[in-house]
């Protein structure tokens, strides 16, 4: 311990929150009419790019790289920070679909006749600095890829700089893109093999300061990003009780070995705890965690749970401290801690 | 009120060695690991790479790790570097300080991925590569070298400014005590994927590229690893070890020009290393060395050079890229040529940037072309990657008792 982790901590308020995924796009109606599928896989509902891009660039971009500038954009106007200070983005296979693209010609045609578009767009970093040359911004741009973690460790990272003082707003989204072959490839592997939710996409952007005037969706007085840890230990180092946590926002998806990480989490809750599982909504992705703060977020926001299957809506008691948990293969475990201002 | 950040511990695999020692020596001997291709099985010889002349098979049997089992190049790498640096800093599953593990990498399982990209859609025979494919996995498998557990670990991919950048996330780990240790850096194994890709840009050059050359044409693709293990002023206290240089400040800025082309004034690269020298509480006649990204092609280094001249104005201190020696090592770049920096200055030498010989129009500098023995404190590295993800760290002689 140095004499930095005996200073009180600053406080980061989420201004602005916006995405595009399995639900409405750029809309909150998710919250009280969600989309529930029965199919294995869902890519996500596109709004109209028309209102942000022209057609020439929208033709330039993939997907993934317009989803991501859309959210962004929309959260760069909810909060007016029109240059934040860091962007940072966690994404677990990047911008896959472009890799793909590059990697079938390059075997299709012995690597002969290629193109440089498809690899130009096909590193993991080209979302966060595609976000920067269009807002012009020179700060702090970082990715992160850490396969179910990779958004814990982009809003990690903003956390840890917001405490140093090194910055005072942030731009941090998590942006994952699912081709139909790359679900299929997915699907073979113990990440959605078992899996009971749909395999979905997922780009969410979050607007971040540590400047209270204006309006504010949450604060975020905790996030703890460890690998392998005693979840009681780790429960334990969070800045607040347990008793005082009002809900939490867990990522079951009916794999049982999943799934059991999170049980046993939820029953060292009291029992009456309300506990919302985010997945049933949003399916499974790389970059889904982002949508699960965004779930614990609009519940603080909107005092009320979502409701799935036949469970949420109003309940009986204000909604103060809402814990989200996330875990990949019980490797890396995050925790991230909300507060009503 | 600064806190001092310590490095405890270097390990590394290039082109032109395995280890501290063999990279020191090579350096030492202008010996350039930029050749023929040998083990990456593409077509386009024409373009020279840095390899590591050992197969992956060799690589497994040197780790004593069994050949059968699922392993990248990546790993492979990344895994020797690692072993090297805990064995350098003297950690073991004993040491009882929280350690962080970070690591950068874009490339991933792509050198497998590539090879069995239509088993994957086709049969299940190579499923087992799958799950090896991401970056992030990457990172996890690396880490098994280590017999002890990290406290935090994750994985950068901003191109090839992530070894750096992973170094930077590692120092702010340590200044806000969540771990005592931070052991940083970046794996990146050659692969078709990225060596045709570069191609498509047309900036790989077919002889040993020329760093600030003004007939400079391109760059030549590296692979390799190295970790640098970073550690607070309590640390070393209580493990009793002796640090062998100290990180003094770092910058990550955004050029926010174009995905693959730098801003003509170098906006990012001038940021990064004015930021860097602020967050060091330096001034630019501090800096005795510029380690440069200096990766040979018309547009970087024209850029580099435009904004080093900005930031350090007439006086330029020694500057030399060592990419002729080693390649581009992209993902890895940023922690080996820090790891080869650290070495160079602690046995009080510059390294060359070789095969320069005529000066770029626009410099009022020109790098050294022969190892220049000086005893000197202060170095700053530079890395700079597509999207113009750009980051420099400084680096000193132990200033602080």
């Amino acid at each position: 311990m140095n004499d930095f982790s005996l200073r009180v901590s600053k406080n980061i308020y989420i201004k602005a929150i916006s995405h595009i995924s399995n639900q409405k796009p750029l809309s909150e109606e998710w919250f009280e009419e969600p989309i529930f599928y029965s199919q294995k896989y869902v890519r996500s509902i596109e709004p109209d790019y028309k209102e942000y891009f022209s057609l020439l660039e929208s033709r330039r971009m993939g997907l993934i790289l317009k989803r991501a500038l859309v959210t962004a954009i929309n959260v760069t106007r909810k909060s007016k920070i029109m240059n934040p200070d860091a962007i940072i983005t966690g994404t677990g296979l990047g911008c896959i679909e472009n890799t793909e693209k590059f990697l079938t010609a390059l075997i299709k045609n012995d690597e002969e006749m290629l193109t440089p578009t498809h690899f130009m767009q096909s590193t993991h970093n080209t979302i966060s600095s595609n976000i920067a040359i269009n807002f012009k911004c020179h700060g702090y741009n970082s990715t992160y890829s850490h396969c179910g973690t990779s958004f814990d460790s982009a809003l990690y990272d903003a956390f840890i700089q917001f405490q140093l003082g090194e910055i005072h707003s942030a731009l941090v989204s998590g942006q994952d893109e699912l081709t139909p072959d790359y679900f299929k490839l997915l699907k073979k592997i113990p990440y959605l093999k078992n899996v009971k939710v749909c395999g979905s996409e997922a780009s969410v952007s979050f607007m971040l300061s540590d400047e209270e005037n204006g309006e504010n969706i949450a604060k975020i007085s905790d996030v703890i990003l460890l690998n392998k840890p005693e979840i009681k230990k780790m429960l334990g180092n969070l800045k607040c009780n347990l008793s005082e946590i009002d809900a939490i926002v867990v990522g079951n998806n009916g794999d049982v070995e999943n799934d059991e990480i999170y049980n046993n989490f939820i029953n060292i809750f009291d029992v009456h705890i309300p506990v919302i599982q985010y997945k049933q909504i949003f399916g499974e992705s790389y970059s889904i965690s982002g949508l699960g703060l965004y779930t614990a977020a609009e519940i603080i926001k909107k005092q009320k749970l979502p409701v799935i299957n036949n469970y949420g809506g109003k309940i009986n008691k204000v909604l103060k401290k809402v814990l989200f948990y996330n875990h990949y293969q019980n490797k890396n475990h995050c925790l991230i801690l909300l507060e009503m201002l | 009120m600064s806190i001092p950040i310590y490095v405890t511990g270097l390990g590394i695999i290039t082109g032109i060695g395995n280890g501290k020692s063999e990279n020191l020596q090579s350096i030492i001997d202008y010996k350039s690991a930029v050749n023929k291709i040998e083990i990456l099985k593409s077509k386009h010889s024409e373009f020279p790479v840095s390899e590591i002349h050992l197969t992956n098979n060799e690589m497994c049997e040197f780790l004593g790790l069994n050949p059968e089992e699922v392993h990248t190049r990546t790993c492979l790498m990344g895994r020797i570097a690692l072993r090297e640096a805990l064995q350098d800093a003297n950690i073991s599953s004993e040491t009882k300080e929280k350690i962080a593990f970070i690591s950068g990498t874009t490339v991933g399982g792509m050198d497998q991925s590539e090879q069995f990209y239509f088993d994957f859609l086709e049969n299940d025979l190579k499923n087992n590569y799958i799950k090896a494919h991401d970056c992030g996995t990457t990172t996890e498998m690396i880490a098994k070298e280590f017999a002890g557990d990290f406290e935090i670990m994750t994985t950068i991919s901003t191109a090839c400014s992530s070894a750096l950048n992973s170094i930077i996330l590692g120092a702010n780990l340590i200044k806000t005590g969540k771990v005592d240790i931070a052991i940083v850096g970046g794996s990146e194994s050659l692969s078709k994927f990225h060596f045709n890709g570069f191609n498509t840009l047309m900036i790989l050059d077919k002889e040993q590229c020329r760093p600030f050359d003004k007939n400079r044409a391109g760059l030549n693709l590296g692979e390799g690893a190295a970790y640098v293990v970073l550690e607070s002023k309590e640390a070393i206290k209580r493990r009793k070890i002796k640090p062998l240089c100290q990180l003094l400040g770092y910058a990550n800025t955004c050029d926010a020009f174009h995905q693959t082309a730098t801003s003509p004034e170098g906006i990012g690269a001038t940021l990064a290393m004015r930021k860097a020298l602020e967050n060091s509480n330096l001034q630019p006649e501090d800096i005795d060395y510029i380690n440069a990204h200096g990766t040979g092609t018309e547009n970087n280094d024209l850029t580099e050079g435009t904004a080093i001249m900005k930031v350090f104005g007439e006086n330029i201190p020694n500057i030399s890229s060592i990419k002729s020696f080693i390649g581009h090592t992209t993902s890895a770049a940023g922690s080996i040529e820090t790891v080869i920096s650290i070495l160079a200055m602690i046995n009080n030498f510059i390294p060359a940037n070789l095969n320069f010989s005529t000066k770029i129009d626009e410099f009022n500098f020109i790098p050294n072309d022969k190892n220049i023995k000086k005893n000197y404190n202060i170095f700053i590295t530079n890395s700079f990657g597509f999207g113009g993800n750009d980051s420099s760290c400084v680096f000193s002689k132990i200033i602080e008792k």
